[in-house]
């Protein structure tokens, strides 16, 4: 390769990353101003920065019970999507008469999206009698195909002779799965985990539709809730706005390399 | 997915073993059954219910009543339909301008420069964030008092008067393309770069023995083996934009009138605005067929090559 040369390349991506980054930085500052927000010109950099607006979110709503139920109903479907998922994944390493159509249904699932199906959703858990509920909101996502399939990737990797070792030594499916496979499927799991959180954490239109008491409310209902009860009138809403996205980007700066491969992986292998 | 039928192997032990075997049989639908018992109640019987609920006249407290076409007859003369359909379509036109800037960047970010890394995790970051907060940020950018797009367009003295973004009929469908493009710009991003690593390196030295320059090694090689990739690209930013409820909801609600209203936020609205979920369903099934349409026509454009997506 010849040499070229580098500051065009920089100055290209120093922009974007600008462009990237200022959104967040426009509502950070916004959310620690001491003055009127509306103040124009607004200023660039916050003037007398206090943390007032968040002493505000803290008394206005009752953030506590938004995160505690985010984390409830996240933590609900990251386990039933590890268990459940592994469990699909591994069957479908096996050899069974009816695969070709379990494999072919799980594909044709694949191409519903969860937005076309929100009303018959609705009258099922309403029949369920789950509305309003940690596990009806939690349900809908308690197995996705596209982590079944990364499972059964994972899985087949593992060479069979171990599998066949550990059968002599007389271990139940059941103990096979769970001491020799899942911890040579860490990888996979790590996917699972990251993709479950992402999906139940940022889910916004299946709580909005079924929680109906304010204390059911999930963090980006409580959000929008909050901006439809204030309008966005008050520095409240952004500092609400930041307090919502922390953990967010800090357990991604944290986990990554993770988060990255769990989210190409988790695209195609769909 | 490639080669399903290939996978299926036939149970080749001996028979005395059969009993054995069946209880094989059992235990694996056993394990299957939780995640089937979802796609089933979540998938499967709600696709059906949408179609059984077209053809219905629905309410909560009556039975319901088979009418036929009735709903997509209505459906015909519903200017919001087609306004709602015409939008969607709009969204989905939009995609390939991400796709395209996304790979400018994805090209930038494989070369050797000191602090790709970084470059690619500042520009991923937005991707896993909540959309609602998200959608918040992008109000505020475009603000008509003090969002920085005016604040800056008014400084350079590009613009008289403060756009009202979010409040023009011109202006609010864009305006939340662009914030959906910045959402998904690092996503696109990795799935390009993937594509771009596996092509083999030593492509591009024959390349330039033979005398092709950086422009032509780009179109002949680069672009015809990255085309998997880019198929992706579109259809899950397809996908993700003409189901990208949140932004459209917390944005603009659909408004002004019906500038931003989507398919989804449509069905959204008839169903548990209005409760009419027969009608809803009727709009639901045909959504659900554009989806199909659009991403079979994107599956034959890229040459009908839909398996090569999937890559280790």
């Amino acid at each position: 390769m010849r040499r070229y040369p580098r500051w065009p390349i920089h100055l290209a991506l120093i922009l974007t990353s600008f462009v990237m980054l200022v959104p967040f930085y426009w509502v950070f500052k916004t959310s620690i101003s001491g003055e009127n927000i509306f103040n124009y010109p607004p200023s660039i950099i916050p003037r007398n920065p206090n943390l007032f607006y968040y002493v505000d979110v803290w008394y206005a709503i009752p953030f506590a019970r938004y995160f505690l139920n985010s984390v409830i109903v996240t933590v609900l479907t990251i386990a039933a999507n590890i268990v459940l998922n592994a469990m699909a994944g591994y069957a479908l390493t096996r050899g069974f008469r009816g695969k070709t159509f379990i494999l072919m249904l799980f594909l044709s699932c694949m191409m519903v999206p969860f937005q076309a199906t929100i009303i018959p959703a609705y009258l099922i858990t309403a029949k369920l009698g789950l509305l309003d509920s940690y596990l009806g909101l939690a349900l809908p996502q308690f197995s996705t195909i596209i982590c079944i399939f990364v499972f059964k990737a994972s899985f087949d990797a593992i060479p069979a002779s171990l599998i066949d070792a550990a059968k002599v030594d007389g271990l139940s499916e059941w103990r096979i799965i769970w001491t020799i496979m899942m911890p040579l499927a860490k990888s996979a799991m790590a996917t699972n985990v990251i993709l479950s959180f992402i999906w139940s954490w940022n889910n916004f239109l299946w709580p909005l539709i079924m929680t109906r008491s304010p204390e059911m409310q999930t963090l980006p209902l409580g959000l929008s809730r909050f901006l439809s009860y204030q309008e966005d009138t008050t520095g409240a809403l952004y500092a609400f706005c930041i307090m919502v996205l922390a953990p967010g980007i800090l357990l991604f700066l944290l986990a990554q390399k993770e988060f990255i491969q769990g989210l190409t992986s988790g695209a195609t292998k769909g | 997915m490639v080669s399903l039928a290939s996978e299926v192997e036939p149970d080749r032990r001996a028979p005395f073993v059969a009993r054995k075997s069946t209880r094989q049989a059992v235990l694996i639908w056993c394990f299957l059954a939780p995640s089937l018992l979802i796609f089933l109640l979540y998938r499967i019987l709600p696709l059906v219910w949408n179609v059984v609920l077209s053809f219905e006249a629905w309410s909560p407290l009556k039975p319901a009543i088979f009418i036929g076409l009735e709903n997509y007859e209505e459906m015909l003369d519903d200017d919001v339909f087609w306004q709602a359909l015409w939008n969607t379509l709009y969204v989905v036109a939009s995609a390939p301008v991400g796709i395209a800037i996304a790979l400018g960047l994805a090209l930038l970010v494989d070369t050797d420069i000191r602090g790709r890394n970084i470059y690619r995790t500042l520009i991923f970051l937005s991707y896993p964030l909540m959309t609602v907060a998200v959608a918040i940020i992008w109000r505020w950018m475009f603000d008509e008092r003090v969002g920085l797009f005016n604040y800056v367009a008014r400084s350079l003295h590009l613009v008289d008067a403060p756009i009202p973004f979010l409040n023009s009929f011109t202006w609010a469908l864009p305006s939340v393309i662009a914030a959906n493009i910045w959402q998904m710009l690092g996503f696109y991003m990795i799935i390009l770069l993937t594509g771009l690593q596996n092509i083999p390196g030593n492509l591009y030295e024959a390349a330039e023995i033979d005398g092709a320059n950086a422009f032509r090694r780009f179109l002949r090689i680069t672009l015809p083996l990255l085309r998997p990739s880019i198929f992706l690209c579109f259809v899950i930013g397809m996908l993700n934009s003409v189901t990208s409820f949140d932004l459209v909801y917390v944005m603009t609600g659909g408004g002004p009138g019906r500038a931003t209203e989507i398919l989804v936020t449509y069905i959204y609205k008839l169903g548990f605005v209005q409760t009419r979920f027969d009608y809803a369903g009727a709009v639901t099934v045909v959504f659900f067929v554009l989806l199909l349409v659009i991403a079979w026509a994107a599956n034959r454009l890229s040459g009908g090559n839909a398996g090569a997506v999937e890559r280790d």
